[in-house]
This record gives structure tokens, C-alpha cells and sequence, in this order.
């Protein structure tokens, strides 16, 4: 494998566990934070960052193909759409009237 | 007639026996007792196909109720000090000059005596955004105010927001205020005429090129069967959605800029994120750091639709903000640590958006904790009340849920916190 393999096949990996990780973290975060706003920060976390790594990786992986340009389609979308659903799940808990946790509630 | 009933006095007995009269022959009783001359009529213009008709029914009505003036107002839907200002404020001229000049035949056509009902344009609201139908009433009612108007004939087709149809709104609006409203009974062109002469032009071929350019994307633009399902597709999504989906006119020199401009955001916007998401997920993974979470207000200098829309995403995306709710031009955001709330208040996701919409003079603004424009509305500093939403979980505004699409519901929600926190802890 020539050396340009290599440095691709490296970005793959990093790509694939850097999207690894804020998944990891991003589900921490749901398990760990206390009400519905806080998760819905971290939730939204996964999208961007994790599955913003992963369809990068997957970009590099295939290359300069018809595939790889869909997977930047797809980055692209998850960057429009996600933060839609993030807000309306947001404003659906502030519209029931859901009072966001904060320090010293009792809520878990 | 609407405005006599309303105008002349509270709750007597003149006002009611309007209502008999209502099955009288009206106008062949009302000159024998004309109302005393009352102040102005205001007519909001907008280059709507009903345009000439309303001017034509508005001055009638003036001369038959006696009004001292005719006030037509093209209500700014730009702010002064933006790019482009001078175009469009040039063009709300000609459109109120048109309408002035109309208004002034109408006053000579009419057979003997020339009526004492002089004729005024203005345009009014340019020196700030303005939203809802509640920014239109409170700048129509100061102007309204100030000139000693109390009547305000609305043209049946006038929608000053572009593409939404937001009369009905702007009517309800105005019914709590002391202005009388009335909409012109003038002859509305049919729905299918409209559709046609907007859904042709600029959006049109806008729309098209964009589904048809997605489409090769996805598909082969070498191969002659893509070339003929593209076509159709394009033409299909931009014939049903092209109004909807674009609401403001492609310009020249600006939509190309407003792209390129973005283009340069994305990278800058990648590096917020990923920045942010690195503190965020130190908070998530050390359980010795606390998270701080808080709600809070910020007002925003952008205009409605596109440009907010686009901010508020990028402060959702940006993990440790949340966009929760668009009010107007107050969004409230959630912050998680306190460190993402001091950027929200720096604002440089503001001065971006307002890059990318309107160029780099614009972005040079002061951050919203110079203007003054936020408020923390939780914790230990909150400077606010919390305004959330209905108390008992949101079973009071079920009947009304239709109406809250455009966010303009503002005043009606805020009404009974006191006793919302007991009930919400447990739920």
C-alpha cells in the first residue's frame, strides 16, 4: 500500500473513532443530565459531531464517487434538519410548560 | 356604518343603535345627521391587484363619514441602515405616490364640491425589523396615534410580509386596539389567477434549477433518461412548491452573494461546534464538573424568516445552546454550561448571520450584553421571570392551538405563572 493508502486509511479510522466518541459521549450525556432540554443538548450532539465523523469517514473510505458525494449530501441534511428537531422537541416541553432543572431541583 | 359605531363613544346608546339601523336603509339615513368630522382613515398600501379598488372604497368612505384625512402607509418591510434599503424604499415611493395619485382623481371625479379630505403618505417602521402581526398593529396604532387617526381600512389582499397571507392575524391584532378595522369589499381576483402570476418568474426558475441541479446530483446528467424524469421531476416540485418554499424574490447581485457568504460561514460555523462540542462532552464525561443549565432571552438583530431561522440553527447546532422558543425577534435559548451562555451573549453567531444576509458592514454591531438585549431567566442570576408557557400543562390553549403557526401568541400566554411550579415538578 502506498503512502497516500496509508494517510487515507488513517483518516478513516481517526474519522470513525472520533465519531465513536461523541456518540459515547453524547449518550453519557442522555443517561447522565436531568430534564429534557439538557438532553436534548447532547442528543443533538450525537447527530453533529458523531454522525458528522462517521459520514465523514465513510466520504473517505469510498473516495471520489457517487456514493461519497451522498455522503456529504447526508452530512448536509443532518446539519439542516437537526437542529429542527432538536428545537421542536424543545419548544414542545416548553409549550407543555416543562420548567428546565436547574441547580438545587429536586428532579432527577 | 363600522366606524361610527365604534368611534364615536363608549358603550352609549348611539353606538348600539347602530345596530338597528343595520337593517334600515343605512345609507340613505346617515347624511341627514353626518358624524362629526372625525380624524384620519388609515389605509396600509401594499402593490396588491386590489390596490386601486380599496383607494377608490377608502376615499368613498372618507367623504361619506366625514374623515379630515386619507393617511396612506406602506408599512417598511426592511430596516433603515441595511444593504438594499434605498431600492426598496424607493420603490414603497412609487408604489404610495400611484396610490396618492389615485386617491386624488377619486377626490376630483366626485360631482360638485370638492370634499375637504386631504390626502397623506407615509412610510412607516423602517427604523427597526419587524415581525408578527403585533410589530404591524403597534407600529400602525403609533402612527394611528400620532396623527390623530382612529379607522384603518385594510385591503383584503394586503399581506406586507411577502408571501404569507396574514391578514387574518393582522385584523385580530388590530381589534385590540382602539382603531376601528374594517377589510375593503372589493372584488379579489381569483386564487388560481394569483397562484399563476407568482409561481411564474424568478422563484420559478429558482426552484426549478435547484431540484433539477439536486437531481443530477443524486442521479447521471450523461444519461438521457435522467435528463427527462429530472425535467418532470423539477417542474412538478417547482410549480407546487416554489411559493412556498422561496418567500422572498430572488435578486441578482444579491442571492449569489447571500450564497457565497454562506459558504464562508460554514467553515467558521464547523469550528464553533466542534470547539463547543469538546466543552460540552468535558462536562458530560467529568462527573466533577457541574453543569449549570439556564434559561434565557436573547433579542435579536436579524430579520424574520430566512436569516432568523439560520441563527437559531446555528445556536441549536452549536452544542451547550438550544434554541427553545422564536418569539418575534426574542429567541429563548437554554444554555448547558456557563461558558456556552457567555458566547451566546457575545453574539458572533448574530454578527455572522448578519454577514450572510446583509454583508460585512452590517455585521459590525454591538454584542447583545452591550445592547442590553438578554436576560438570564433561571439560577442565581436571573434577571428575568421565567415566561413559560400555560400553566396547566397546555390544556387551556388547546382550542387555539391552530392559530399560534406564525408565533405571534405572545400576549395571551403569559398571563398565570404564579402558581405553574408545584404542578409542573411532578410531571
Amino acid at each position: 500500500m502506498d503512502a497516500l493508502g496509508t494517510a487515507r486509511v488513517g483518516l478513516v479510522v481517526a474519522f470513525t473513532l472520533l465519531g465513536l466518541f461523541f456518540s459515547f459521549v453524547s449518550m453519557t450525556g442522555v443517561l447522565r443530565l436531568p430534564d429534557v432540554y439538557s438532553r436534548a443538548h447532547t442528543a443533538s450532539q450525537a447527530d453533529t459531531l458523531g454522525a458528522g465523523f462517521g459520514l465523514a469517514a465513510v466520504a473517505f473510505a469510498v473516495g471520489w464517487e457517487a456514493a461519497g458525494v451522498k455522503s456529504v449530501l447526508l452530512l448536509f441534511f443532518i446539519f439542516v434538519t437537526n437542529p429542527t428537531a432538536a428545537h421542536a422537541i424543545a419548544r414542545a416541553a416548553f409549550e407543555e410548560g416543562t420548567v428546565p432543572w436547574t441547580e438545587g431541583d429536586d428532579r432527577r | 356604518m363600522w366606524w361610527v359605531a365604534d368611534t364615536d363613544a363608549d358603550g352609549d346608546d348611539a353606538a348600539t343603535g347602530g345596530e338597528g339601523s343595520d337593517t334600515d336603509p343605512v345609507d340613505g339615513a346617515e347624511p341627514e345627521s353626518p358624524p362629526a368630522p372625525t380624524g384620519g382613515l388609515v389605509v396600509p398600501v401594499e402593490p396588491t391587484p386590489t390596490l386601486r379598488a380599496t383607494i377608490a372604497y377608502a376615499v368613498e368612505a372618507a367623504v361619506d363619514e366625514g374623515f379630515s384625512a386619507v393617511h396612506l402607509v406602506n408599512i417598511a418591510s426592511w430596516r433603515n441602515g441595511d444593504p438594499g434599503t434605498d431600492d426598496r424604499a424607493a420603490s414603497a415611493e412609487r408604489v404610495l405616490e400611484r396610490a396618492e395619485a389615485w386617491a386624488t382623481s377619486d377626490l376630483d371625479d366626485i360631482d360638485g364640491e370638492r370634499p375637504p379630505v386631504t390626502v397623506v403618505t407615509a412610510v412607516i417602521g423602517a427604523d427597526e425589523y419587524l415581525f408578527g402581526p403585533d410589530d404591524y398593529v403597534d407600529v400602525l396604532a403609533a402612527y394611528a396615534e400620532g396623527n390623530d387617526a382612529d379607522a384603518v381600512l385594510l385591503d383584503p389582499e394586503y399581506t406586507p410580509v411577502g408571501n404569507t397571507t396574514l391578514l387574518q392575524p393582522l385584523e385580530f391584532a388590530l381589534s385590540n386596539t382602539p382603531l376601528t378595522v374594517e377589510t375593503a369589499p372589493v372584488a379579489r381576483p381569483s386564487r388560481r389567477e394569483r397562484l399563476r402570476t407568482e409561481a411564474t418568474g424568478r422563484r420559478f426558475v429558482a426552484m426549478f434549477g435547484l431540484s433539477l441541479a439536486f437531481y443530477f446530483l443524486l442521479g447521471d446528467p450523461l444519461y438521457w433518461f435522467d435528463w427527462v424524469t429530472g425535467v418532470a421531476t423539477a417542474a412538478i416540485v417547482s410549480i407546487t412548491l416554489s411559493r412556498v418554499s422561496i418567500d422572498v424574490e430572488p435578486s441578482m447581485p444579491r442571492t449569489p452573494m447571500r450564497m457565497l457568504r454562506g459558504l464562508i460561514y460554514v467553515p467558521v460555523l464547523l469550528y464553533e461546534i466542534t470547539k463547543a462540542n469538546v466543552e460540552v462532552a468535558r462536562v458530560i464525561l467529568d462527573p466533577r464538573l457541574p453543569i449549570e443549565p439556564s434559561m434565557n432571552r436573547v433579542r435579536v438583530i436579524v430579520g424574520s424568516g430566512l436569516p432568523l431561522m439560520t441563527l437559531a440553527n446555528s445556536i441549536t447546532l452549536t452544542p451547550g445552546t438550544l434554541t427553545v422558543r422564536a418569539r418575534d425577534s426574542d429567541l429563548y435559548v437554554h444554555s448547558l454550561i456557563p461558558s456556552a451562555r457567555d458566547g451566546l451573549f457575545d453574539g458572533s453567531l448574530e454578527r455572522w448571520t448578519r454577514f450572510v444576509y446583509y454583508g460585512r458592514a452590517s455585521a459590525r454591531l454591538p454584542t447583545p450584553r452591550e445592547r442590553d438585549d438578554c436576560a438570564i431567566l433561571q439560577g442565581p442570576d436571573a434577571t428575568e421571570e421565567l415566561p413559560i408557557a400555560a400553566a396547566d400543562g397546555g390544556e387551556s390553549r388547546a382550542g387555539g392551538e391552530t392559530a399560534t403557526a406564525g408565533d405571534g401568541d405572545s400576549p395571551g400566554e403569559r398571563g398565570d405563572e404564579d402558581d405553574e411550579t408545584p404542578e409542573v415538578t411532578d410531571a
